[in-house]
Parts: structure tokens; sequence; C-alpha cells
């Protein structure tokens, strides 16, 4: 009983947030928003073909420092609540021979396609936090296909804690060279060019390392932890 | 100087610590305290820069302020943020070491909070509201309290989507996110839609700052959750969301739907969580729904327009940062049923405390409890409008409602009929020794204390100030 009418509580707390969201007239609209003016100074400022990039890393990097962090902060929790995993605990047997076979197969063709992403983060879709995703699934794949031959804890913990530093390292480059913390460095290059955006690149190969190696310890801690 | 840095160095402090713990242990449990020990010198030096040369604004990225993100540092900002870091410090002594997530979330909440008050653009501000949430659930977790820390989760997920929802709003209608740029055009965000988004960002940052409808997960998580976290949640977190909400209000909704709005939640705050206090039977219990009365007198006059108001919320806020933390640490060896409290009174060290931090929580005169509340209802009379008047007598009652409750938990603690409970470990209370020696500093400097308050809060209240930066 308690249970039905907090359900219906909350289905009548949703609806009225739809009706008063959906009553709203939106008339008055300010014209001339930052949307215009970054549009229209991207590619002359930073010099990324994909002006979405330009908006995170440059225009806005400081937020994507902060995701960055707020994905750090939910891994270090989740960390925290799952412990450390018992080394004597039952582990999965290894798949089968296709399983395997095609788990190593994959693996470089992921590594590929996850860097090639990474490192063209500022000419077309995509970037750092999707292709360290791949980066993670990458890994990950292998210790689903034989559990016994867990990720090096170790490793993954380095390569992410030097990735998340290397982007604060750039961008307090950035605040002695230029006294402004996270400003374009190296110049703009020519848009469209595999080197070219500055310094934008190497911050979006340090949100990939760091994605990448925090995602693939995350999995491989829940999948430690479950057994 | 650049206040960058003290949103940087905690969260390259938290990205290294693992690495170091790794190497060193005895090096690793060092970083945290240095890291925050730097920061305090960093924002003392920043504090005399800025009464030097008056209020920064600090660009990132170099990118001029309406397109680029924008810090902008006064002393209201940085006032906040030494209490913080100060109070974290605090808490750090005695702590038990080699924790090594928990004190990564520890430096963490630090630089989302720093950064959640200097900030001056509305989606970097839910950026650092997030990290300080998240952080904030695990560390509610961190002593295996995973049902109320999952409740707490989940209520703060829908607070900071909500809150989300409000800045998409505002977004949505002026086309920018920079606070000095829509104080430029406050008519825009007075008409329905902005309203609504105040009241979503409102509800949603109300979850941390422990307003009214959206304060459920506070005795429990206070309850569960090991005293240094209480203490750090309850008194020095909920006041960084607190300010961001008067930074709107002084900015973008200087309207009196606004203050009324932000005044009635204040009000309901404090009359529930008093009465709520009143009933509890867990001395830990008592403490979380006190500190919701008290943050509900904060807000209170927060939406007490003119700085009289902004004076009186900072009073309230930075007793009640010392206060609270201490009380939570008592509460180490006590935290059991009031009855279980019979006989405490054996240590006399710890009841000398208990007594000293609940008589200024009451607001008896020489503490500076009075003063604050004081300031309060001075504000409150200044305002010349019905609805302030009558809160008087809500903050009177309220005082009431806490002598009893205090009194009550003395009388049982000095009850020496059943056998004495176990006095708290001297090293527990150290965190509470320190913030009872800064309360007794603060008495007697009251009179520099306010003066400075009051320009703080002039300058606070001044939007011109924060617009001038406006490169427009």
């Amino acid at each position: 009983m308690t249970l039905l009418s907090g359900l219906i509580f909350t289905i009548g707390l949703g609806l009225l947030l739809i009706v008063v969201i959906k009553s709203l007239i939106f008339e008055q609209v300010l014209t001339g928003g930052i949307g215009s003016i970054i549009l229209e100074q991207a590619p002359n400022d930073v010099g990324t073909a994909n002006i979405v990039s330009s908006v995170l890393l440059a225009y806005r990097g400081l937020d994507t420092l902060g995701e960055l962090t707020v994905l750090f902060v939910a891994a270090t929790a989740v960390g925290l609540v799952l412990g450390q995993p018992r080394p004597d605990a039952p582990r999965d047997p290894d798949a089968g021979f296709i399983l395997r076979s095609a788990a190593d197969l994959l693996f470089p063709f992921m590594i590929i396609l996850g860097a090639y992403i990474i490192l063209h983060g500022h000419l077309t879709p995509g970037g750092g936090f999707q292709g360290g995703a791949i980066l993670a699934a990458a890994f990950f794949i292998p210790i689903l296909a034989s559990p016994s031959s867990p990720l090096n804890h170790k490793v993954s913990s380095l390569v992410e804690g030097l990735a998340g530093s290397a982007f604060i390292l750039i961008g307090l480059l950035a605040l002695f060279d230029k006294g402004y913390f996270l400003a374009p460095l190296l110049g703009t290059g020519e848009v469209g060019e595999l080197f070219s955006a500055g310094s934008l690149p190497l911050l979006y190969l340090a949100v990939g390392l760091k994605v990448g190696a925090e995602l693939a310890g995350l999995l491989a801690r829940l999948h430690e932890t479950e057994v | 100087m650049n206040a960058i840095w003290l949103v940087i160095l905690p969260i390259l402090g938290a990205f290294l610590l693992p690495l170091v713990y790794r190497q060193n242990t005895r090096v690793g449990t060092w970083i945290g305290p240095f890291i925050l020990g730097l920061s305090l010198i960093l924002a003392f030096g920043l504090w005399g820069d800025i009464a030097a040369n008056g209020v920064q604004t600090i660009l990132m990225g170099g990118f001029p302020a309406p397109v680029g993100i924008v810090f902008y540092v006064d002393h209201l900002a940085l006032l906040f943020v030494i209490m913080l870091v100060l109070g974290t410090l605090v808490l750090w002594l005695g702590k038990e070491k080699g924790n090594i997530q928990e004190e990564t979330l520890l430096l963490l909440i630090v630089a989302g909070g720093s950064g959640l008050v200097l900030s001056g653009d509305l989606f970097n501000i839910y950026v650092f509201y997030e990290i300080v949430a998240v952080a904030s659930y695990g560390l509610a977790a961190s002593r295996g309290s995973y049902a109320a820390s999952l409740r707490f989760l989940i209520l703060g997920a829908l607070g900071s989507s909500l809150l989300l929802l409000g800045i998409a709003l505002i977004y949505a209608i002026t086309g920018t996110l920079n606070l000095a740029h829509l104080a430029t055009h406050p008519e825009i965000l007075q008409g329905t839609v902005g309203l609504t988004a105040f009241a979503l960002i409102l509800i949603g940052l109300g979850v941390k700052a422990e307003l009214f409808p959206v304060n459920t997960w506070v005795p429990e998580v206070y309850t569960t959750a090991s005293a240094r976290i209480s203490a750090l949640l309850g008194g020095l977190i909920s006041k960084m969301a607190l300010l961001v909400i008067l930074r709107l209000l002084v900015l973008l909704y200087d309207t009196s739907a606004a203050h009324l709005l932000l005044l009635t939640l204040g009000v309901l705050g404090v009359i529930t969580g008093e009465l709520a206090a009143m009933r509890a039977t867990h001395l830990r219990q008592v403490l979380a729904y006190s500190s919701i009365g008290q943050l509900g007198l904060v807000a209170i006059a927060f939406s007490i327009p003119g700085p009289a108001g902004i004076i009186a919320g900072i009073a309230l806020a930075l007793h009640h940062a010392l206060v609270k933390p201490a009380l939570f640490m008592l509460t180490k060896a006590w935290g059991k049923q009031l009855s279980h409290l019979a006989g405490a009174s054996q240590s006399l060290l710890t009841t000398i405390l208990f007594l000293v931090l609940a008589l200024s929580l009451i607001g008896i005169p020489p503490l500076p409890g009075f003063w604050a509340k004081f300031l309060l209802l001075k504000g409150a009379l200044a305002t010349n409008i019905a609805a302030y008047q009558m809160v008087i007598t809500v903050v009177l009652i309220a005082t009431v409602i806490e002598t009893i409750y205090f009194m009550r938990i003395v009388r049982v603690m000095f009850n020496t009929k059943p056998p004495p409970i176990k006095a708290p470990a001297l090293q527990e209370l150290v965190p509470a020794l320190v913030f009872v020696t800064l309360l007794f500093i603060s008495v007697l400097n009251l009179g520099t204390i306010g003066k400075s308050l009051e320009i703080v809060a002039t300058s606070a209240a001044d939007k011109s100030i924060y617009m001038n930066f406006l490169p427009l």
C-alpha cells in the first residue's frame, strides 16, 4: 500500500512537472546569444574543423576537466563501495576457443578504432570520451573471454593518473605562457589538417587515455568483485 | 596570484594520490593535508590581494566573458572557500590514515565546493555541483551504510537533473550562461519561464543545501555515515550550495517572488527541522534535524533583500560551520540512543565542550550564536515587509524549541544513576577542540569580524560591481 501510494505520488509529481514545462511561453527570447558568436569565431580562434570540439576543449575546457573529474569521482566512489577483491575467490572458467580467438582478433582493431576517433576528435565527430570508451571495451573483451587472466590494475591506474595530470599540466603551461588556464597553445595550423588546432589534440589524447583506463579499470573491478 | 589554483591543486592531488600511495605510503598520507594547507595559504594571499586591488575576474582559456568561462573572485566567495578548506583541514586531524579512496574524495569535494562558489557561469556551476554531489554519495557510503547512501543518490540525482533543467530553461530564453551577462537583462528572467527555472534550480541546489522539501536524506545519512563525513556535509558543503542560491538571487532574481519563495522554504525548513529534532531519540538525529533548522535560518537570512540579510546569512553560516562539525565530532563515542548518554557528564572536558556548543547554537548572549541570530532579527525588522516581520516569531519559537531539546540532552547527561558510559578518546576530540577555540577567538573579535562582514556583504549585494567586469 505504501509502495502504491508512493508510486502514485511520483507519477503525479512527474505529470505536474511536464504540465508546468509544457505550459511555459517562450516569447521574450534574447537574440545574439553566445552560440552564434562561437559559430562565427571558432574556426579562426581555435582552428578546429569540428566546432563541437572547439567548444568542449577551448571555450569550455574547464567544464571538460570538470566532467573528467566527475567520472573520476564516480569511479573512486564505486571503488570505495566495492572494496578489494578477494584473491582466493573462484573464477569463471575460460570461454571456448572461438570466443577467445575472436577476442584476440578484435583487440588490435578496436585499439586502432579508438585511437583514430581520439586523434581525429578535432576534425570529425567523436573525440576523447567516445574513443576512450572504445579503448576500454578493447581491454574488457579479453577479460570476458578469459576471466582467469585479469587486467593489470597497476598499469591502468598509472595511465589514468598520468593522463589526468597531463590535461591539467597542459592547462598550467598555458597559464604560465599566456596567463590563462587552458588557453589554446601552439597556434591554430591549417583547419582540417591532422596536425592543427594547436594543443587541442593533445588535450583530447589525455582525455581519451584517462577515460579508457578509468572505464577499463572500473569494469574489471566490477567483474572481479562479482565472482 | 590566480584563483584557479584553488580548484586545480586539489584535483591534481586527487589524480596523483593513488600513484603516490603505491610508491610510498608515508608520503601519501601527507599529500592531503599539504594540499589543503597550500590552498589555505593561497586563499589568504588572494584575500589580501582583493583587499588591496579590488575584485578579480579570471578568464578561462583567455576567451572574454560571455563566450568563455569566468571565475569571479570576491571576498564573499573567498570567505566560503577558506571556511571549506580550513574546516576540512581541521576535520583531517586525528583521522585514521591510509584510506586512499576516502582521502581522494575529500580532496575532490573541496575542489568542487571551491569551484562552485568561485564560478561565474551557470553550466560550470552545474559541473562543480555534480563533482560535490557524486563525491558526497561516495563519502556517505564509506562506512558501509549503503541503503542510506543509495536513497541519497536517488534524491540527489533527481535534484541534479532538475538543476540542469532549470539552467537549460535559462539558456533557452537568453542564449547565455554567464551570470554577469544575464544580470544585464534581468527583465527577461522575471517572466514565467525565468521563475520556473529559478524554482527548479532552487530544488536542485536545495538537495545539498538541505532545503525543505528535498532534505529527507539528511537524518538517515548523518546517522549512518562516519562523524567526520556528517560534519563535512552538514557543516560545510551545505553552505556552498546556499551561496550559489544567494548569488542567483542577487544577480538574476532581484524580485519579491523569488525572495518570498526562498523565504517560504526557509521557514518551513526551520519549523519542520526543529519540531522533528524535538521528537528524535538518537543524538545524531537530533543534530541532523537541528542542522536542517539552522540552514533554514540561513535561507531566511539570504532571502532578505539588501546587505543586511547577507551579513546575517554569512554570520549564521560561519557560526553553524564552527559549531555543528564540533558537535558531530563529540558524537563519535556517544552515537547512540539519547538514553545511553546517562552519566556522560563523568568526562569533564567533553561535557564542557558540549555545553558551550549547545548554548552557542541556541543563542545565549556572550557566545557568537546570539550575535548571528540577533543580526537575522535586526535584518528582518529593517525590511518593513509584513512577511519578514512574521519571521521573527518563527525564529524566536525555534530558539525556544532548540533550548528544550538541548537542555533535555544535558539533563540526561547529568543523570548519574546508571553506570557511566565510556568517554570519547582525546584523539576524537581534537577537531572539536580546534573548532571551539576558533569559536572563542571569534567571541573576542566580534567587533572586527562584524565590520569586515559588513564590507564583504555590501560589495556582494552590489551587482554593478559584478557587471563592470563584462567587456561588452
